[in-house]
């Protein structure tokens, strides 16, 4: 039976992996493709998980796929960059059940810590084919094919599905899930599934990285035959001797910005990689140059001039490299501009709009009002001013931290980074005390492997683990440390002080909303020799408000506008959205519509004007 | 045909349950519907906008070009003017009497324009607009979180496209059981908020 739904990208991708007779899906949160782990859940016979991080979720579906049932790992692009060392080897093993790879991308960093193109790492380093989906209807007919030619090539297929892709809402069509899956079974396959430097009798000695090697790129052959028949390849007829190119998302903005220009020109829709030569050589006959239009990387457009040089095909080709922006998100002005400059003779007519006459502020990201992090960074920042210390950060919700008015953390890169980070920066003699903030979802992603070393060397870096017991900044998923799995089942928390003691680092546990507390752990932190931990623990207010628990008992916050000099210290070193300056009266106010009663700003104020 | 929405205001707004209620709306007028939607880093607080665009012919992109809106809903004053050169000058806004004043703003370091530079801007840019205390009246009904079916009131009342009884319905199914009979009343006041204009 077929129903039409209108449901986000992501779940669109997700329906499709469930009608395709997926068995395993297992990722790690990360925007834009979070939700495609989530809308996966609740179909009896698949296992649907949250892994602690992408490689772990990546080889558990490899696993699986061994054993010849179909399986999904899905990540955004720092998730691929993550698990690059295992794609590197099960591109030359192979698979068996269908194993499609959900790599989503982020042009622009509307939520990320960087920009970047996985496409590169999954077809130019790994070897490996890639879908590039232009809507949410294409990324589900996508995902389905992905896993019958994933099973057909013994290869791992990748989809790279971009924000606007996965974020987007549809109307999608349900089709019935497959009835009978089959059934696991294992066959041992050392030649294949053992990834070492042992050498092959029948290749003459040869070692067997080498053969694996050989398979993998005698397996191109049969990729490009399947790209050039592809569906998902087109081309659409036009005018004149300039021709566009869409990549994915590309190909749907080109479209969008058709309705502005007096004529059609000629159009190459593409998402496959590799790339259909044929259907390429194909639309250039006739045409001087071609533009591409593709997120974020200008590498479909390096794979042009190097098909075109090795077909000997004279025809200009631009793109990404710089005749197009060669950084953030395409938009439709950006593609009319483009073509204003490509093809002067073509008219192109958008309405103007007037300009707005007025001052529009930028509005930054912060931690909820009533969040213990606030409690916890406070601290840590009348700490690090006393004790001129630095703080290396890392990814979640206390990154704010980071931004106006605060300014504490003094890093911030990928997973797990702040505690290394930190620790390099004790073993550089800075001589001044170094803290590593690290979340928890964090913290087991891979950052515990920091704070081992940071153990068994001996590095005097203070960490502080901020416990929310769950993946707040996704949108509440489960980790180790929650204690329930995402299907809803209980399970044993991790005992980060167990933990703590069984790498022989000393450890306290705070209350963020006692920043007393908080501050007096710090101190004693600093003036311990080695590593030490600060567990500062309080699950996420957001989602416990949600789920009806308290976290604190909230009270009414008064002002003593007598006592209140307009010091900022409220402001500067606590920033709640709730409290602001009136300037005139030089004076503070706090928003009883905004304000929840956490009473975290009646400590941080040093001259008793909040009660 | 064709109806390009824009809605905007701050994460926690409710910006994405207005959305679905349109976009079903839609729906089930057996139109096509694209829409898009900026979640993820943007619930804490951040700037919020969904893209609704509905057809009945093809729809390509999910996101409305410059110009190109023939609705704006402003759940929060400067949230709206961000995002208000995606309207047509032609088209209509509704906006919420509601300033949500940024971090920046707080430390004094950063001015937010007064309402009636912001009233101005507005007015000058698209003639056609309406500006509701849709927040106070949800306040004045028990839960400011119900700002958003409010405005779905009003906007009925507004915009001919919508038929009252049909989105009343979808107030209400899609809503969680215990607050249906609140968001239900929101939706009805904010309609005749329009009217007591």
């Amino acid at each position: 039976m077929k129903e039409k739904r209108y449901v986000m990208g992501d779940a669109a991708i997700a329906r499709g992996a469930l009608e395709a007779g997926v068995r395993v899906v297992a990722g790690y949160p990360g925007t834009p493709a979070t939700e495609i782990v989530d809308e996966c859940l609740g179909v009896p016979g698949v296992h649907v998980e949250w892994a602690n991080n992408e490689k772990v979720a990546f080889e558990l579906c490899t696993g699986a796929s061994l054993c010849h049932v179909r399986a999904m790992p899905v990540m955004k692009h720092n998730g691929t960059n993550f698990v690059t060392d295992f794609l590197m080897h099960v591109n030359f093993t192979g698979i068996r059940g269908g194993l499609v790879l959900i790599s989503a991308d982020d042009p622009g960093g509307l939520s990320s810590q960087n920009e970047e193109d996985t496409r590169i790492l999954v077809h130019q380093y790994a070897h490996l084919p890639v879908f590039d989906p232009c809507s949410p209807q294409e990324a589900k007919a996508m995902v389905k094919e992905a896993f019958d030619l994933s099973e057909k090539t013994e290869l791992v297929f990748c989809l790279r599905p971009v924000t606007r892709v996965c974020h987007a809402r549809g109307i999608i069509e349900f089709e019935d899930l497959p009835k009978d899956l089959p059934a696991a079974h294992y066959e041992p396959d050392r030649e294949r599934f053992i990834m070492s430097a042992v050498e092959m009798p029948k290749f003459g000695g040869v070692k067997r990285p080498q053969i694996r090697h050989r398979w993998l790129n005698e397996k191109q052959a049969l990729l490009q035959e399947i790209m050039e028949e592809s569906l998902y390849n087109w081309i659409e007829e036009g005018k004149g001797k300039i021709g566009l190119v869409g990549c994915g998302m590309g190909y749907t903005l080109i479209k969008e910005a058709e309705q502005y220009l007096g004529q059609k020109l000629p159009l190459l829709k593409l998402g496959t990689l590799p790339l259909p030569r044929k259907k390429m050589k194909e639309f250039v006959q006739g045409l001087e140059k071609v533009v591409i239009f593709e997120e974020t990387e200008p590498f479909v457009e390096g794979l042009f001039k190097r098909i075109f040089h090795e077909e000997k095909v004279e025809v200009e080709v631009l793109g990404r490299s710089g005749f197009v922006p060669s950084d953030g998100e395409l938009n439709v002005q950006m593609i009319l501009e483009t073509i204003a400059k490509a093809a002067p003779g073509v008219k192109v007519t958008q309405p103007a709009v007037p300009a707005l006459d007025v001052h529009i502020p930028i509005r930054t990201r912060t931690q909820c009002v009533g969040c213990n992090y606030r409690g916890i960074l406070n601290a840590l920042k009348q700490t690090v001013r006393k004790y001129k210390g630095i703080v290396a950060g890392d990814i979640g919700c206390h990154d704010a931290g980071s931004f106006r008015p605060m300014e504490l953390q003094s890093t911030i890169y990928c997973m797990g980074s702040s505690v290394p980070m930190g620790s390099g920066m004790v073993l550089a003699g800075v001589n001044r005390p170094v803290f590593a903030f690290i979340g928890d979802s964090t913290l087991y992603h891979n950052g515990i492997l920091g704070l081992m070393n940071a153990a068994n060397n001996k590095i005097n870096v203070n960490v502080i683990l901020g416990e929310n017991t769950v993946t707040a900044m996704t949108g509440f998923q489960p980790h180790p440390g929650t204690g329930v799995t995402l299907a809803g089942e209980k399970t044993t928390p991790v005992n980060v002080p167990k933990l703590a003691e069984s790498m022989g680092i000393s450890y306290r546990v705070v209350n963020p909303y006692d920043i007393k507390q908080c501050r007096e752990a710090l101190e004693a932190a600093i003036k311990e020799e080695g590593p030490s931990l600060i567990v500062s623990s309080m699950p996420c207010y957001l989602l416990s408000t949600r789920q009806g628990k308290k976290v604190f008992e909230p009270r009414e916050v008064r002002l003593d506008p007598e006592r209140c000099n307009g010091c900022m210290i409220c402001i500067n070193d606590f920033g709640c959205p709730a409290i602001s300056i009136n300037k005139q009266q030089k004076k503070i106010g706090i928003d009883p519509m905004i304000c929840v009663g956490c009473a975290l700003c009646v400590d941080v104020c040093k001259r008793g004007a909040i009660s | 045909m064709k109806m390009d929405v824009v809605i905007t205001g701050v994460g926690g707004q409710g910006n994405i349950f207005a959305s679905l209620v349109i976009s079903q709306y839609a729906m089930n007028k057996k139109l096509n519907v694209l829409g898009a939607e900026t979640i993820g880093a943007a619930q804490r607080g951040g700037s919020v906008v969904s893209h609704i665009r509905i057809s009945d012919g093809t729809i390509f992109s999910p996101l409305i070009s410059r110009g190109q809106a023939d609705l704006l809903l402003g759940m929060e004053y400067v949230e709206m003017l961000r995002h208000m050169r995606l309207l047509n000058p032609e088209g209509t806004y509704l906006l919420n009497a509601m300033r949500i004043p940024t971090v920046l703003n707080n430390m004094g370091l950063d001015e937010y324009p007064t309402t009636e530079e912001i009233l101005q801007a507005a007015k000058k840019y698209c003639p056609n607009g309406h500006v509701i205390e849709a927040s106070a009246l949800a306040r004045k009904l028990g839960n400011i979180q119900m700002t958003n079916v409010v405005m779905l009131g009003a906007l009925v009342k507004i915009m001919p496209f919508f038929d009252y009884d049909e989105v009343k319905w979808l107030v209400q199914a899609n809503s969680p059981t215990r607050f249906q009979e609140a968001n239900v009343k929101g939706y009805e006041e904010g309609y005749e908020l329009i009217r007591n204009n």
